[in-house]
C-alpha cells in the first residue's frame, strides 16, 4: 500500500479523533459523552498502530509527524494515574498521615531525639554558667511572666496570622533542609532545642516554671511535635540523598521527598491551630491549670490520631492499593 | 520490501525535529515523541504568569493590608510580615490551582501551547502538581533556570521532584495538510520507455522518489548531487546490466520516468 493510499484509508478515523480531542479541550474525557468513550479508545489504539505502520514505511513523511503530535494529544488523557479527589484527600489526610507518621518513626525518633539533646545541652548550659542566664532572658521578662503576660502583644488576628506563617517557613526549612543532606534540618531542630531548653532552665532557676510553662505548653505541644514532624521528613530526604541504598541518589531522593512530603505538609497544616491556641490561649487570662489542662488534651488528641488510626484495614474498599498506600504525591504506576 | 536494504537517503535531517523529544513507550509499545518546551519559551511563560499572578497578589496584598489596617509601628511590621506569608501561598496557589483546573496548563502556558506532563507521557496527577509549584519556593531563586539549563529535559527542581517535564502540545501538521500530497514537480511529459527491473522496487522507493521529487527550494547542484545518489543506489537495486540504456540517462530524467511508471502500475 503506498502512503497515499494508506492516508486515503485511514483520514476518516484520523478525523474523527481529532474531533473528539479537540472537544475535551481541557485534557479531560470528561467532555466526551459516555456512549462514545469506547470508540475514543478504539480511535487512538487504531491511530497508534497506524503511527507504528507510517514510522516503519516512512520514517520521514509529515504523516508520521501528524500521527505522532495525533497519539501525542490522546495519550495523556487515557493514561493518567487516579485523579485526586476531595474524598480522596480527606481519607489523606485522616489516615494517611498516621500512616506515614509510623512509617518514618526511625526519622521521627532521630528528630526527636536531635531537638531533646538541644534541649539538654541548653538547659546544662544554663545551670552551669548561672551568669549567661539574664543574658538570656532578662530581669523585665521574668516580672512580665510573674504576672502572667508576655510584653505588649498586637491584636490576637494579626498576632496568629504572624505565628502561622513563621511556623510554617520553620517548618518548610526543616523539611526543604533535607535537600542539602539535612545539615539545616539538624541545626534547626538543635537550635530550637536549645533556645527552649536554656530559657526553661533560665526561668527554672528564677523560679517561674508554672507560669512559664502555662505560656509554652497550649501551643507547645503541637507546634513542637510538627517540627520534629518536618524535622523527621526532612532528615529522610536527607538520609535518601546521602545513602541511596540500591537506587540512583537522583531516584531515592525522589522517592522520599515524595513520601515524605505528604506527611510534612499535612501536619504542617495544624500550625494553623497551634497558632490560633498561641495567640488566643496562650496569651489568656485563663488559670495556669487550664491553660496546661488545654495543652494536654491537645498533645493526647493529636498522638492518639498519629499512634491508633488507620491500624486496621490496610486497603479500604475503592481505592487503588498503590495510592492508598503512599497517598496522593505518590508516584504514578 | 526487503527490511534489510538500506535507506535511499541517508539526510539525517530530514523529518528530524529541531527540538529535544522526549520517547514515551505506551501500554501497546508504540513510540511516541514529545517535544520538550526549552528554556525560553518556559521563561516567557513564566513572564506572563509572573504578570498575571503579580496583579493578583497585588490586589490580595492591598485587601490584606486593608483588613488588618495596623494602627502602630510594631503592628504595620508585622502586617507586613504576615501579607508576605499570603502573597506567597496565591503565588503558589495560583499555578498549582491553574494547571490542576486544566490539565498541566497555566495561562501563559497556554500562550506558549506548553504542557505539563508526567514524565511517562502520562497526564498528571493533583498531587505532583502540587509538589512541582511548592518547589517554586526554591526553583524562583534562580536555582530553577540554573538546574534547567544542565538538565537534558529542560526539568526545574519541582519538575524533578515530581517527576513531570514540560513539552510543547502544538500540532505540526494540521490534518487537511498531510491528506493534501504535496504537488510534484516533474518536467518529463511522458513516462519513457519501460524500465527493466521495476518489479524490484516496492512502495519504499516510490515513496523516497516522490519526497526527492516534492522537495522545493534545492539548489541545482545538491538537487543533481542528490539525483545522481538515488539513482545509482536505484540502479543497483534494481540489478540492472552494466550496458542498460537506462544507466545512460540523466539522472534527474530517470527519477521522474521511473516515478511515473511506478505510479501508474496497479496497487499491489
Amino acid at each position: 500500500m503506498t502512503l497515499d493510499a494508506f492516508v486515503a484509508a485511514r483520514k476518516d478515523r484520523w478525523a474523527q479523533l481529532e474531533a473528539m480531542l479537540r472537544r475535551s479541550r481541557r485534557g479531560r474525557l470528561r467532555d466526551i459523552p459516555a456512549t462514545e468513550l469506547e470508540r475514543f479508545g478504539l480511535l487512538y489504539r487504531e491511530a497508534a498502530s497506524d503511527l507504528a505502520i507510517a514510522r516503519r514505511d516512512s520514517p520521514h513523511d509529515n504523516v508520521t509527524i501528524y500521527l505522532n503530535d495525533l497519539c501525542a494529544r490522546a495519550h495523556p488523557m487515557l493514561y493518567r494515574s487516579r485523579p485526586l479527589r476531595p474524598g480522596d484527600m480527606l481519607h489523606w489526610f485522616v489516615v494517611g498521615i498516621p500512616r506515614a507518621f509510623r512509617e518514618h518513626r526511625r526519622y521521627v525518633l532521630l528528630s526527636l531525639g536531635i531537638m531533646v539533646a538541644g534541649v539538654v545541652a541548653g538547659w546544662l548550659a544554663v545551670d552551669l554558667r548561672p551568669d549567661l542566664r539574664t543574658s538570656l532572658v532578662p530581669q523585665s521578662g521574668f516580672d512580665q511572666l510573674a504576672r502572667g503576660q508576655v510584653g505588649s502583644l498586637p491584636s490576637a488576628p494579626l498576632l496568629g496570622t504572624v505565628i502561622i506563617t513563621n511556623n510554617i517557613k520553620v517548618a518548610a526549612i526543616c523539611f526543604l533542609g533535607g535537600f542539602a543532606a539535612g545539615v539545616p534540618t539538624v541545626f534547626f531542630l538543635a537550635a530550637n532545642g536549645w533556645m527552649l531548653g536554656t530559657i526553661a532552665a533560665a526561668v527554672h532557676q528564677g523560679g517561674y516554671d508554672v507560669a512559664f510553662w502555662s505560656l509554652i505548653v497550649p501551643h507547645g505541644v503541637l507546634e513542637l511535635s510538627i517540627l520534629i514532624i518536618a524535622g523527621a521528613a526532612g532528615l529522610c530526604v536527607g538520609d535518601a540523598l546521602l545513602r541511596p541504598g540500591l537506587l540512583r541518589r537522583g531516584e531515592a531522593f525522589t522517592r522520599a521527598a515524595r513520601g515524605t512530603l505528604g506527611l510534612a505538609a499535612g501536619s504542617a497544616s495544624l500550625l494553623v491551630v497551634s497558632g490560633i491556641l498561641e495567640a488566643y490561649v496562650s496569651p489568656s487570662n485563663f488559670p495556669d491549670w487550664a491553660k496546661l489542662v488545654i495543652g494536654a488534651a491537645v498533645g493526647a488528641a493529636l498522638y492518639g490520631w498519629l499512634l491508633l488510626v488507620g491500624r486496621g484495614r490496610r486497603h479500604p474498599r475503592g481505592v487503588h492499593l498503590d495510592t492508598a498506600a503512599a497517598g496522593p504525591f505518590a508516584s504514578p504506576a | 520490501m526487503a527490511a534489510s536494504t538500506p535507506p535511499l537517503c541517508h539526510d539525517e535531517l530530514v523529518g528530524s525535529s529541531h527540538h529535544d523529544v522526549l520517547r514515551v513507550s505506551t501500554s501497546d509499545n508504540i513510540g511516541i515523541g514529545y517535544d520538550i518546551a526549552g528554556l525560553g519559551s518556559r521563561i516567557i511563560a513564566q513572564l506572563l504568569d509572573s504578570l498575571i499572578v503579580g496583579v493578583i497578589a497585588f490586589i490580595v496584598a492591598v485587601g490584606v493590608l486593608a483588613a488588618i489596617n495596623p494602627a502602630d509601628a510594631q503592628d504595620s511590621l508585622l502586617a507586613g510580615l504576615a501579607t508576605a506569608g499570603i502573597v506567597l501561598f496565591v503565588y503558589i496557589g495560583y499555578f498549582t490551582i491553574c494547571e490542576i483546573v486544566t490539565g498541566g496548563r497555566t495561562p501563559g502556558k497556554s500562550a506558549g501551547q506548553l504542557l505539563v506532563l508526567d514524565i511517562s507521557g502520562a497526564a498528571p496527577t493533583g498531587g505532583q502538581l502540587l509538589l512541582r509549584n511548592v518547589a517554586r519556593i526554591v526553583d524562583v531563586l534562580g536555582v530553577g533556570v540554573v538546574v534547567m539549563f544542565w538538565n537534558s529535559q529542560s526539568r526545574r527542581v519541582g519538575d524533578l521532584l515530581a517527576g513531570t517535564v514540560v513539552v510543547r502540545a502544538r500540532p505540526t501538521f494540521s490534518l487537511a495538510a498531510v491528506v493534501t500530497p504535496p504537488p510534484v514537480m516533474l518536467r518529463t511529459p511522458d513516462a519513457g520507455p519501460v524500465i527493466d527491473g521495476v518489479d524490484r522496487l516496492g512502495d519504499r522507493e516510490l515513496t523516497a522518489i516522490r519526497t526527492f521529487l516534492t522537495r522545493p527550494g534545492l539548489e541545482p547542484p545538491l538537487r543533481a548531487r542528490l539525483a545522481l545518489d538515488m539513482s545509482s543506489r536505484l540502479l543497483e537495486r534494481m540489478q540492472l546490466p552494466a550496458t542498460a540504456p537506462e544507466r545512460q540517462w540523466a539522472p534527474e530524467l530517470f527519477l521522474e520516468r521511473l516515478y511515473l511508471q511506478l505510479q501508474g502500475r496497479s496497487p499491489r
